[in-house]
């Protein structure tokens, strides 16, 4: 197209153009909207870990995870370790200095049962505020032995429950049965190292705070050279307080329609935790194949149906949670849709709340079309409510939440882990799934 | 607060009307699987067709070479860089065949053969500006570009209406031919498959940078952003035109340099020119644009303080970091503050904004107000040349409120060091 118009000609029109129309109100303030980005938050998620705890240090695939306080005062961090059914197999706290960075090791606290071990004693650094600088600490906040080793039974236990799904019901499971120890990661700002469970309404009451100034990253390691070599790493999810800032069960008014622990927050203030919640559709790249024999697996980490109990048996409904087959959509390189063919009666696949599965391959995602193509992007519609299911704990009929990640890797030397693109945030209807009826592509 | 999709200055991983790939590294004069290689994907998830441009910039923001890429609906396009820069092979697309539409285009006949292969001349001067930032031997003393021995620059994506050949230099770009519909996605993988200095991959997601709010035709609406991601290019009396969001200048980025692993970190840093648009051989406010302040905090949280800092005691200058459009310095250069203890690992407190030296209001009108530069920041850690990681650092506060992060600026100095705990 040649140049249509004369420079000062676009000047005009570019001048009307801006004063002729009524600017949309939007949100230029911090912690203000549903969007989940890399800001310092209240809560982060790590979706999904891996631990290889059998094998040597040397060897074991692991995950490493660091949190970052970004603030000048002290903050605790209260980090939980979740089966990948939902249940939290273990918590414990950690006391962060201002500006402190703080990395966890998951093969440590797994294989070796030893905790990052903080205190509130500790020497600040220079530019920090004073140990007990923050306003909205508890009056006592236990916290001058926060981790520390557990014994060998209860690292076994703990072992035990993350690989087997067995905890003390022996006819039901907390979470999955797998080799490695899988599962995901929570570490929530609060207000002292009480040892509350997140399935107490104390904790949400009482313990949980709403500064959002936690940052982190994972890295998930695999050393072997003949299953991998290689290393991926991606921020962890970072969700925001909105409003942030107050006193634990400090009831402020949120816009958000619902939020991050729906699940477990008090019946009387399910908005409670005013955390952001995350979005049911993504859009997930993915290579299979080529010269380079790349891969592509989607960790999927989805919010379970069962609410705050401890009754174990009840998790098993977290381990099939559905997805509607139709909502998943694989397009190649050409755009040639590949969608399953199926009736809404047969179209349920099941995924548990985490899990690493192969884009390429299994019942669950679309087959590859017959292009010959090796790379393209899925639709993911993940809420979970396909027809039928009507058993949850949510507060409001909505989507169920969720997180993806997309890891690939190549050659037994490249990896790379980068978060899927949210295609609405999570305050929001999902976009529809696109009407696309499974067929035969139709290019080559 | 706003619950709704693009109605905020937050930058998240949600379909954009542009894309910023904020730098690039590839390397000439070997073969592809030898080369060190930027490899960077775009996916249209809408259901209409869509026009991208992809802009081709240097380290000092200078637009070495601009395409089209014509989408069909739900297409996904990957593009190499070495393909590009070392070949001249520009993906090649054609809205040829496609009933696809989109109201918002104005000409798609141009889209017909887009892309396709540079001739020689093209290619050399390609190659030549993102390597030794000139352009052509009669403009030997005009440098847009920075030398060193890989091609390096950023790259832009907008969405668009047509496959016109208009620069992004020209005010027509931002007024005519630029749309606002989020509907981009996309991600990078940089590789290094030298088994001496590399053997291993880092990706992320591209920067996506939403139109606020978005839609319409090109040159409609407007926004209340307080300005937008592309002020420096928009013309006179509509300087908000694109309704870009802005990007940040505060942003808190870990590293780790040592230890066991012989672990090591880039941090690749995007920073807006500070020179006007049309200035291309005005190079001096681009090369080496100041850096307000960078706190390094150790493992035991000991700062040290970097940048544009003032000496309590003279006012004067005592450091003076500073960077171009683009570039990937390691943590353990002088650009950063030192290590103040034997830890190897920690994170720094990053204020990007190039105002330190007075330099961005200027009669010449760079920036449309008083406002901090925007930028952009992702880690590169690697180590035993087998495990590379990218990931985006931190952002403290968002564009469009300028004072985020400000606390960490009031660092005392010098540090006194702690014992380790």
């Amino acid at each position: 197209m040649k140049r249509l118009l004369l420079p000062l000609a676009l000047l005009f029109i570019a001048t009307i153009a801006s004063a002729g129309t009524v600017a949309k109100p939007i949100i230029t303030e911090n912690n203000a909207s549903c969007e989940i980005g890399n800001y310092p938050a209240a809560t982060l998620l790590l979706p999904y870990f891996e631990v290889d705890y059998r094998a040597s240090s040397n060897t074991a695939v692991t995950t490493v995870f660091t949190v970052v306080n970004t603030s000048r005062s002290p903050q605790i961090a209260r980090v939980t370790i979740w089966t990948d059914y939902g249940y939290p197999a273990m918590w414990f706290s950690c006391f962060l200095t201002g500006y402190d960075a703080q990395t966890f090791s998951l093969y440590e606290i797994i294989a070796r049962g030893i905790l990052p071990f903080t205190s509130s004693n500790y020497q600040r650094g220079t530019a920090s505020a004073e140990n007990s600088a923050n306003g909205n600490f508890h009056s006592e906040i236990w916290c001058e032995r926060a981790g520390g080793s557990l014994s060998m039974p209860m690292t076994e236990r703990l072992q035990k429950i993350l690989s087997t799904g067995k905890r003390d019901e022996p006819n039901c499971r907390v979470g999955g049965e797998h080799p490695n120890a899988i599962g995901y990661v929570t570490i929530d700002v609060v207000n002292s190292c009480g040892i509350d469970s997140p399935l107490d309404q104390s904790y949400w009451r009482e313990v949980l705070l709403f500064d959002n100034v936690l940052t982190g990253d994972y890295e998930q390691i695999n050393p072997d050279p003949t299953t991998g070599n290689y290393a991926g790493g991606s921020p962890l999810v970072h969700i925001r307080a909105v409003p942030d800032g107050g006193v634990a069960g400090s009831v402020a008014a949120t816009a958000l329609p619902y939020t991050f622990y729906d699940r477990y927050t008090p019946a009387d203030a399910k908005k409670i935790d005013r955390r952001q919640p995350l979005p049911a559709t993504f859009a997930a790249r993915w290579i299979e194949g080529g010269h380079e024999s790349f891969h592509t697996d989607f960790t999927i980490w989805r919010e379970g149906v069962v609410g705050a109990t401890k009754n174990e048996c009840e998790y098993v409904r977290n381990a099939t949670l559905p997805v509607n087959r139709s909502s998943v959509i694989r397009f190649d390189e050409q755009d040639n849709p590949s969608i399953v063919a199926c009736g809404q009666e047969t179209c349920a696949g099941t995924l548990p709340v985490v899990s690493a599965t192969a884009a390429g391959g299994g019942s669950l995602f679309p087959p590859l079309a017959s292009s010959n193509d090796v790379g393209g992007w899925m639709w993911l519609g993940l809420d979970n409510r396909v027809p039928g299911s009507t058993a949850s704990a949510y507060s409001t009929p909505r989507p169920s939440q969720n997180w993806v990640t997309v890891q690939m890797y190549a050659e037994g030397r490249y990896a790379v882990d980068f978060d899927a693109t949210a295609l609405a945030n999570g305050c929001t209807a999902p976009p529809a799934t696109p009407s696309i009826v499974a067929k035969t592509p139709d290019k080559q | 607060m706003t619950i709704e999709n693009a109605a905020s200055c937050d930058i998240s991983t949600t379909p954009s009307a542009t894309l910023l790939l904020p730098y690039f590294e590839v390397e000439l004069g070997k073969r592809v699987n030898d080369a060190a290689n930027t490899i960077f994907t775009i996916i249209n998830t809408s259901s209409n067709a869509q026009i991208s441009r992809v802009t081709i910039w240097t380290d000092y923001g200078f637009p070495a070479a601009w395409f089209n890429i014509f989408m069909k609906p739900y297409d996904v396009q990957a593009i190499s860089l070495w393909d590009v820069i070392s070949l001249g092979r520009l993906p090649r697309t054609s809205n040829s065949g496609s009933t696809a539409s989109n109201p918002h285009f104005i000409v798609t006949e141009s889209c017909a053969s887009a892309g396709g292969d540079l001739s020689p001349d093209m290619l050399a001067s390609l190659q030549a500006m993102l390597t030794t930032g000139v352009r052509s031997a009669d403009e030997a003393t005009c440098h847009v570009g920075g030398a060193h021995p890989m091609a390096v620059g950023y790259v832009t994506v907008d969405v668009v209406n047509s496959c016109a050949n208009i620069s992004p230099l020209d005010i027509a770009y931002y007024s005519q031919i630029i749309l606002f519909d989020n509907v981009l996605t996309g991600d990078y993988e940089r590789i290094n498959p030298d088994a001496n200095t590399g053997n291993y991959a880092g990706g992320n997601p591209l920067v996506h940078i939403k139109a606020v709010p978005e839609g319409g035709a090109a040159g409609s609406g407007s926004t209340s952003l307080p300005y937008t991601f592309y002020d420096r290019f928009t013309p006179t009396g509509g300087r908000k035109i694109d309704r870009r969001q802005p990007l940040p200048s505060a942003f808190a980025a870990r590293f780790i340099q040592g230890g066991t692993g012989k672990f090591q970190t880039d941090y690749a840093i995007w920073r807006e020119a500070a020179a006007p648009a049309s200035s291309a051989c005005s190079t001096n406010n681009v090369s080496a644009m100041p850096i307000s302040s960078i706190v390094r905090f150790d493992e035991s949280e000991n700062p040290m303080v970097g940048g544009a800092t003032q000496s309590a005691t003279t006012g004067g200058s005592i450091g003076l970091a500073a960077l171009p459009s683009t570039a990937a310095p390691p943590t353990a250069s002088s650009v950063f503050p030192p290590l103040s203890s034997q830890g190897v690992a920690g994170w720094m407190f990053l204020n990007l904004d190039n105002r330190a030296a007075g330099i961005s209001v200027s009669g010449n009108n760079t920036y449309s107000s008083a406002r901090p530069s925007q930028n952009w920041v992702i880690i590169h850690m690697r180590a035993e040349g087998r495990y590379g990681v990218d990931y985006d650092a931190t952002t403290l506060a968002n564009g469009c409120t300028p004072n985020g992060g400000a606390e960490v600026m009031q660092v005392p100095q010098p540090q006194v060091k702690k014992a380790v705990k």
